[in-house]
């Protein structure tokens, strides 16, 4: 059993980004009702910052908390740029997410059109391994999960016990009821994507830091599993998407080490596949009944 | 022509007529019915995926170049037709999983997920089609009437054109007839269609399994004409280019996926073929999916209904001096009875 807790060991690492991934992405969809499929490539361009940052010589931290801020940016735009007039057009969901793909593609092709298809790495240090309960981590990977461990706490407790949190719960749940009882909308929603635009960056730095590989794809690759994980747990639920980065994360690499290899990516899948076919609208579905995605 | 620019243009003709059915079959599904269906590209894969098991013989034969299931030998319309009624198939059993419950919105997300997995699993699993390497060596189908392969090509850019200009007189006539008033009906308000008698869940199931079945012969014919076929041809982003294809052709129209098949998959993406080289080797493929992105987002904002728009569908006002027309209720006057609106997504 000394393998299956090294395995799990790995599985809470990718958990873990997944996790400020997963989280970001939900809250976007609960308050704007916008699944966004520019979301992989805004992590990218955050990670493209941080390379920026971090080869100019800043340390790897400081590069981290720079991209955070200017993906936090770039959200923000995108969503009064475009989304919001899109939206105010009185577009179905379906208009929005091609807007979304159309963004993203934009974005992401920019990205390569700039830096081409070669792939960087930070420079950093890559840490020693520490052992915790026969697991075996690098101090950046511990550094990984405590960051996604104080995301998922702060969004929990926002939520739970803020005025913001409490607004935008309310936003997510009916946007106009929530305007009737005199709620800022706007501001809410822009409180949002600011938040939500910087937990992506992070996503998009730490998932680097991690696989120590970063190239014009990245952030959209890794999209595919934060969307898994994402309507795995309930799309809008910001618990649901921390319940489904655990459940595809820890899976998919208990899988890939005890089956083989390849079926990393396909037991997640057909985890997926099981809950979608059972419960269409993912294990904690209160956002998606009260928007009433199910018939 | 010399040799070089006639095999150039052949190819153009036969991706055009590809993308041409596979855009009306699309059409069919979302222009006229309203089926969100993010995950059309499986479709053309099963299509393609089917073509090849069903022609490339045993895989023994290829010692362990490529592994796959099935691995018949089969003369030309069998695969042909093989993959309308597999990606057929799927279409309605994808279709009856998820139709029923989800709401049509919804339903695109999950399709969108569906099609990640699809490709995930194809990826994954080398015994099914090879996994990421893909199948090679496709049986060419009419490869024995000609020796010579420029005259093959012209060969087959007339195939696929008959089939092509088969599929349209298809889709058109099912457009015209009652049925597409149905599906049109069920596009524009599924609950007032429901009330009149319609069932819905049947028509979104019989576009789900038509589209496919028409998308699944663009694969074959895609597959045995380019003899290859793997995960990368069929990523979730082709649905993407698929879709901004109809919106820029316009949706719902006959001629809509014509213009767009031929706008945006064939003159975008091929005529960047005659810019000069420039800057790095990515440079110019980055540019041509920039642009597509750019053309998407213009046609959405300033011109949704798209180059070819849907015909307004408006019926003339029941006259009371026809010998059939029902009594008019007099004082109740309707503003524009049955007028069929433009898609309202």
């Amino acid at each position: 059993m000394q393998s299956l807790a090294l395995y799990i060991g790995f599985g809470l690492v990718t958990a873990s980004i997944l996790c400020i991934g997963a989280v970001s992405f939900t809250l976007q969809f609960g308050i704007s009702n916008l699944f966004n499929l520019a979301f992989g490539a805004t992590m990218t361009a955050a990670a493209f910052v941080a390379y920026v940052c971090n080869s100019a010589g800043l340390d790897i931290w400081v590069s981290l908390v720079l991209a955070s801020l200017s993906a936090s940016l770039l959200s923000f735009l995108l969503n009064r740029g475009i989304y919001v007039p899109f939206r105010r057009r009185a577009s179905g969901m379906f208009t929005m997410i091609m807007v979304t793909l159309g963004v993203g593609v934009i974005l992401q092709y920019a990205i390569e059109a700039i830096w081409g298809a070669d792939n960087f790495s930070y420079n950093m240090a890559a840490g020693r391994a520490v052992h915790v309960a026969g697991m075996l981590f690098t101090t950046t990977q511990l550094a990984v999960i405590a960051i996604a461990a104080v995301a998922a706490a702060g969004v929990h407790i926002m939520l739970r016990y803020t005025r913001l949190g409490k607004a935008m719960r309310a936003v997510a749940v009916n946007e106009r009821l929530a305007r009737n009882c005199g709620i800022p909308v706007k501001a809410v929603i822009d409180g949002t994507w600011l938040l939500s635009g910087a937990l992506c960056g992070v996503t998009g730095v730490v998932l680097v830091m991690d696989v120590q590989v970063l190239n014009s794809g990245s952030g959209d690759d890794f999209l595919i599993l934060i969307v898994a994980a994402t309507v795995l747990g309930g799309i809008g639920s910001a618990y649901g998407a921390m319940v489904g980065a655990l459940i595809i994360g820890v899976v998919s690499e208990v899988a890939a080490g005890f089956i083989n290899a390849q079926f990393k990516d396909i037991s997640a899948f057909i985890i997926l596949a099981v809950v979608l076919l059972l419960r269409p609208t993912g294990v904690i579905n209160s956002i998606a009944s009260a928007k009433e995605m199910a018939r | 022509m010399s040799g070089a620019w006639q095999f150039y243009v052949a190819t153009l003709i036969i991706y055009a007529f590809v993308y041409i059915i596979a855009a009306a079959g699309l059409n069919l599904q979302f222009g006229l019915t309203g089926v969100y269906n993010f995950a059309f590209i499986i479709f053309q894969a099963a299509g393609a995926y089917t073509t090849a098991v069903f022609s490339l013989g045993s895989p023994g034969a290829f010692s362990g170049f490529q592994t796959y299931i099935l691995g018949l030998h089969l003369p030309f319309p069998v695969p042909l037709l093989a993959s309308a009624v597999v990606a057929g198939v799927l279409g309605v059993g994808l279709g009856a999983l998820t139709v029923r419950r989800l709401r049509a919105d919804y339903l695109a997300i999950v399709m969108l997920v569906i099609s990640l997995i699809a490709t995930g699993v194809v990826t994954d699993y080398q015994g099914l089609f090879n996994g990421a390497a893909g199948l090679a060596l496709i049986p060419q189908p009419f490869s024995s009437l000609t020796s010579s392969s420029i005259v093959y090509d012209w060969l087959y850019a007339v195939a696929a054109g008959v089939i092509c200009a088969l599929v349209l007189l298809a889709v058109r006539m099912m457009n015209e007839s009652p049925l597409g008033r149905s599906l049109r009906a069920v596009r524009e308000n599924e609950n007032a269609a429901a009330a009149l008698g319609k069932n819905v869940t049947a028509l979104r199931l019989l576009v789900f399994g038509l589209g496919g079945a028409i998308a699944g012969i663009s694969g074959s014919l895609l597959a045995s004409f380019t003899q290859a076929w793997s995960p990368s041809s069929w990523l979730y982003t082709e649905t993407f280019v698929l879709f901004t294809a109809l919106i820029v052709g316009g949706t719902g129209s006959n001629l809509g996926p014509v213009v767009g098949a031929v706008l945006v998959p064939v003159v975008l993406a091929e005529g960047s073929r005659y810019l000069p080289q420039f800057g790095p080797p990515t440079l110019v493929p980055s540019l041509e999916w920039i642009t597509i992105g750019v053309v998407l987002l213009a046609f959405l904002w300033f011109w949704p209904r798209g180059i070819v728009p849907e015909p307004r569908r408006v019926f003339p006002p029941a006259s009371s001096s026809g010998p059939h027309s029902p009594p008019r209720a007099r004082g109740l006057s309707v503003k524009n009875p049955q007028r069929d609106r433009g898609p309202s997504r």
